[in-house]
Protein backbone atom coordinates (compact mmCIF):
# COMPACT_ATOMS: atom_id res chain seq x y z
CA UNK A 1 0.00 0.00 0.00
CA UNK A 2 1.13 3.11 -0.56
CA UNK A 3 0.38 6.46 1.52
CA UNK A 4 -0.75 9.20 -0.49
CA UNK A 5 -0.88 12.55 0.69
CA UNK A 6 -4.17 11.55 1.76
CA UNK A 7 -2.74 10.65 4.84
CA UNK A 8 -2.14 14.02 5.82
CA UNK A 9 -6.19 14.78 5.74
CA UNK A 10 -6.28 12.21 8.69
CA UNK A 11 -6.90 14.17 12.01
CA UNK A 12 -4.53 13.89 14.23
CA UNK A 13 -5.99 12.97 18.05
CA UNK A 14 -4.09 16.35 19.92
CA UNK A 15 -4.56 16.51 23.62
CA UNK A 16 -6.80 13.47 23.57
CA UNK A 17 -7.38 11.57 26.83
CA UNK A 18 -7.29 8.25 25.17
CA UNK A 19 -3.48 6.96 24.93
CA UNK A 20 -1.87 5.43 21.73
CA UNK A 21 -0.66 1.92 22.45
CA UNK A 22 2.76 1.18 20.89
CA UNK A 23 2.68 -2.54 22.17
CA UNK A 24 6.62 -3.33 21.27
CA UNK A 25 7.58 0.05 22.36
CA UNK A 26 9.73 1.90 19.96
CA UNK A 27 13.24 1.80 19.47
CA UNK A 28 15.84 3.24 21.88
CA UNK A 29 12.14 2.89 24.05
CA UNK A 30 11.08 -0.55 24.24
CA UNK A 31 9.28 -0.42 27.85
CA UNK A 32 7.49 2.85 26.45
CA UNK A 33 3.97 1.53 25.38
CA UNK A 34 1.59 3.91 26.13
CA UNK A 35 1.56 7.32 24.57
CA UNK A 36 -0.56 10.66 24.14
CA UNK A 37 -0.32 13.19 21.20
CA UNK A 38 -0.22 16.58 22.70
CA UNK A 39 -0.11 20.23 20.57
CA UNK A 40 3.38 21.74 21.12
CA UNK A 41 1.78 25.11 20.29
CA UNK A 42 -1.90 25.64 19.31
CA UNK A 43 -0.75 25.77 15.38
CA UNK A 44 -1.43 22.41 14.78
CA UNK A 45 2.28 21.99 13.34
CA UNK A 46 4.56 20.06 15.78
CA UNK A 47 2.93 17.71 18.45
CA UNK A 48 4.52 16.10 21.85
CA UNK A 49 4.65 11.93 21.47
CA UNK A 50 4.31 12.28 24.95
CA UNK A 51 4.61 8.78 27.38
CA UNK A 52 2.01 8.06 29.72
CA UNK A 53 4.36 6.48 32.08
CA UNK A 54 7.28 8.56 31.78
CA UNK A 55 6.58 12.07 31.91
CA UNK A 56 10.24 13.26 31.09
CA UNK A 57 9.70 11.10 27.98
CA UNK A 58 8.43 13.11 25.18
CA UNK A 59 9.19 13.13 21.50
CA UNK A 60 8.72 16.13 18.67
CA UNK A 61 6.97 15.11 16.02
CA UNK A 62 5.09 16.20 13.13
CA UNK A 63 2.95 14.99 9.98
CA UNK A 64 5.16 14.54 7.36
CA UNK A 65 3.16 16.16 4.44
CA UNK A 66 3.14 19.29 5.67
CA UNK A 67 6.53 19.47 4.53
CA UNK A 68 7.20 17.36 2.51
CA UNK A 69 4.15 16.69 0.09
CA UNK A 70 5.36 14.29 -1.66
CA UNK A 71 6.76 11.74 0.78
CA UNK A 72 5.13 8.46 -0.16
CA UNK A 73 5.86 5.31 2.11
CA UNK A 74 4.63 2.03 1.56
CA UNK A 75 3.62 0.14 4.41
CA UNK A 76 4.33 -3.56 4.52
CA UNK A 77 1.69 -6.34 4.31
CA UNK A 78 2.85 -7.37 7.10
CA UNK A 79 2.58 -4.17 9.26
CA UNK A 80 -0.93 -3.10 7.28
CA UNK A 81 -2.02 -6.55 8.47
CA UNK A 82 -0.42 -6.29 12.14
CA UNK A 83 -1.99 -2.84 12.39
CA UNK A 84 -5.18 -3.76 11.03
CA UNK A 85 -5.26 -0.79 8.88
CA UNK A 86 -7.67 -1.40 5.46
CA UNK A 87 -8.48 1.77 4.13
CA UNK A 88 -5.79 4.93 4.22
CA UNK A 89 -8.19 6.66 6.16
CA UNK A 90 -7.43 4.52 8.80
CA UNK A 91 -3.78 5.18 9.24
CA UNK A 92 -2.23 8.26 11.46
CA UNK A 93 1.29 9.14 10.22
CA UNK A 94 3.97 11.12 11.89
CA UNK A 95 7.28 11.14 12.15
CA UNK A 96 9.90 12.05 14.91
CA UNK A 97 11.51 15.68 14.25
CA UNK A 98 15.09 16.48 15.76
CA UNK A 99 15.83 20.32 16.77
CA UNK A 100 19.51 21.07 16.15
CA UNK A 101 21.51 22.35 19.64
CA UNK A 102 21.88 25.89 17.71
CA UNK A 103 18.17 25.59 17.30
CA UNK A 104 18.31 27.26 13.63
CA UNK A 105 17.52 24.07 12.15
CA UNK A 106 15.06 21.04 12.32
CA UNK A 107 15.00 17.52 11.02
CA UNK A 108 12.66 14.93 10.41
CA UNK A 109 12.99 11.17 10.35
CA UNK A 110 11.37 9.92 6.87
CA UNK A 111 12.66 6.73 7.45
CA UNK A 112 11.03 6.07 10.72
CA UNK A 113 7.64 6.66 10.92
CA UNK A 114 5.16 6.20 13.51
CA UNK A 115 2.05 4.72 11.82
CA UNK A 116 -1.32 4.46 14.28
CA UNK A 117 -4.82 2.98 13.21
CA UNK A 118 -7.23 5.57 13.78
CA UNK A 119 -9.91 3.52 15.07
CA UNK A 120 -8.03 1.01 17.13
CA UNK A 121 -4.92 3.89 18.40
CA UNK A 122 -2.77 0.68 18.02
CA UNK A 123 0.49 2.19 16.69
CA UNK A 124 4.36 1.17 16.12
CA UNK A 125 7.00 2.67 14.57
CA UNK A 126 8.02 1.03 11.08
CA UNK A 127 11.67 1.03 10.06
CA UNK A 128 11.57 1.72 6.43
CA UNK A 129 14.98 0.52 5.67
CA UNK A 130 14.82 -0.77 1.97
CA UNK A 131 12.72 2.65 0.86
CA UNK A 132 15.50 5.16 0.19
CA UNK A 133 14.00 8.13 2.41
CA UNK A 134 16.25 9.93 4.59
CA UNK A 135 17.08 9.56 8.25
CA UNK A 136 17.39 13.42 8.75
CA UNK A 137 15.33 15.39 5.94
CA UNK A 138 16.07 19.10 6.35
CA UNK A 139 12.74 20.93 6.93
CA UNK A 140 12.22 23.61 4.73
CA UNK A 141 11.44 27.00 6.18
CA UNK A 142 11.47 30.46 4.99
CA UNK A 143 13.81 32.66 5.87
CA UNK A 144 12.76 35.91 8.30
CA UNK B 1 27.57 -13.68 24.03
CA UNK B 2 26.90 -17.37 22.50
CA UNK B 3 29.02 -18.31 19.93
CA UNK B 4 28.03 -20.81 17.62
CA UNK B 5 29.69 -22.16 14.62
CA UNK B 6 27.95 -22.63 11.59
CA UNK B 7 28.40 -23.61 7.91
CA UNK B 8 25.94 -22.35 4.76
CA UNK B 9 23.02 -24.43 5.07
CA UNK B 10 23.32 -24.61 8.81
CA UNK B 11 21.03 -22.85 11.09
CA UNK B 12 20.79 -21.49 14.63
CA UNK B 13 16.86 -21.84 16.10
CA UNK B 14 15.87 -19.20 18.36
CA UNK B 15 12.96 -19.97 21.08
CA UNK B 16 10.32 -21.98 19.70
CA UNK B 17 9.13 -19.88 16.14
CA UNK B 18 12.95 -18.20 14.97
CA UNK B 19 15.01 -19.99 12.57
CA UNK B 20 18.00 -18.45 11.44
CA UNK B 21 20.27 -20.31 8.06
CA UNK B 22 23.49 -19.31 6.99
CA UNK B 23 22.68 -19.72 3.44
CA UNK B 24 25.99 -18.66 1.83
CA UNK B 25 29.80 -17.78 2.78
CA UNK B 26 31.34 -15.60 0.01
CA UNK B 27 34.16 -13.21 0.14
CA UNK B 28 33.57 -11.26 3.44
CA UNK B 29 30.12 -11.27 3.20
CA UNK B 30 27.52 -13.90 4.42
CA UNK B 31 23.78 -14.61 3.71
CA UNK B 32 21.22 -15.10 6.29
CA UNK B 33 18.17 -16.43 5.82
CA UNK B 34 15.83 -15.55 9.18
CA UNK B 35 12.17 -17.09 9.34
CA UNK B 36 10.37 -15.24 12.15
CA UNK B 37 6.44 -14.81 13.21
CA UNK B 38 5.12 -12.14 10.77
CA UNK B 39 4.79 -9.99 13.48
CA UNK B 40 8.00 -10.07 14.80
CA UNK B 41 10.21 -7.09 13.31
CA UNK B 42 13.63 -8.16 11.86
CA UNK B 43 16.25 -5.45 11.31
CA UNK B 44 19.63 -4.37 9.98
CA UNK B 45 21.13 -3.42 13.34
CA UNK B 46 22.69 -0.56 11.32
CA UNK B 47 19.36 1.12 10.63
CA UNK B 48 17.86 -0.01 13.53
CA UNK B 49 20.13 2.07 15.19
CA UNK B 50 19.86 5.06 13.19
CA UNK B 51 16.36 5.13 13.97
CA UNK B 52 16.97 4.43 17.75
CA UNK B 53 19.05 7.25 17.78
CA UNK B 54 17.01 9.87 16.33
CA UNK B 55 14.41 9.11 18.41
CA UNK B 56 16.80 9.53 21.66
CA UNK B 57 17.39 13.10 19.77
CA UNK B 58 13.80 13.73 19.21
CA UNK B 59 13.24 13.48 23.15
CA UNK B 60 12.82 17.20 24.97
CA UNK B 61 12.05 16.42 28.88
CA UNK B 62 9.30 18.43 30.39
CA UNK B 63 11.12 21.38 31.50
CA UNK B 64 12.86 21.31 28.14
CA UNK B 65 9.65 21.97 25.98
CA UNK B 66 9.54 25.60 26.36
CA UNK B 67 12.50 25.92 24.97
CA UNK B 68 10.83 23.48 22.00
CA UNK B 69 8.29 26.15 21.76
CA UNK B 70 10.78 29.00 21.27
CA UNK B 71 12.73 27.38 18.81
CA UNK B 72 10.48 26.52 16.39
CA UNK B 73 8.33 29.95 16.75
CA UNK B 74 12.12 31.45 16.04
CA UNK B 75 12.52 28.98 12.58
CA UNK B 76 8.95 30.84 11.27
CA UNK B 77 8.83 27.68 9.68
CA UNK B 78 6.30 27.78 6.63
CA UNK B 79 5.25 24.55 5.50
CA UNK B 80 3.48 24.39 1.54
CA UNK B 81 0.37 23.14 3.62
CA UNK B 82 -0.03 25.12 6.58
CA UNK B 83 0.16 29.02 7.17
CA UNK B 84 3.13 30.04 9.18
CA UNK B 85 2.60 29.98 12.58
CA UNK B 86 3.25 33.87 14.18
CA UNK B 87 5.79 33.66 17.13
CA UNK B 88 4.11 34.42 20.20
CA UNK B 89 7.19 36.20 21.66
CA UNK B 90 8.08 38.96 19.20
Amino acid sequence: MTASPNYAAAPLMPDDTSPLRFDDGIPGFPDARSFLLVELVEDGVFQMLQNVENGDLALVVAVPWLFFPDYAPELSDVDQDGLGIERQEDAIVFCPVTIDADADRMHMNLMGPFVVNARTRVGRQIVLADQDFPLRAEIPRSVA
Amino acid sequence: MLVLTRKAGESIVIGNEVVITVLEVRGGQIRIGVDAPRDLAVHRAEVYQQVMAENQAAVVSAEKRSEVVRATSKLRLQAPGVSPAEPSDR
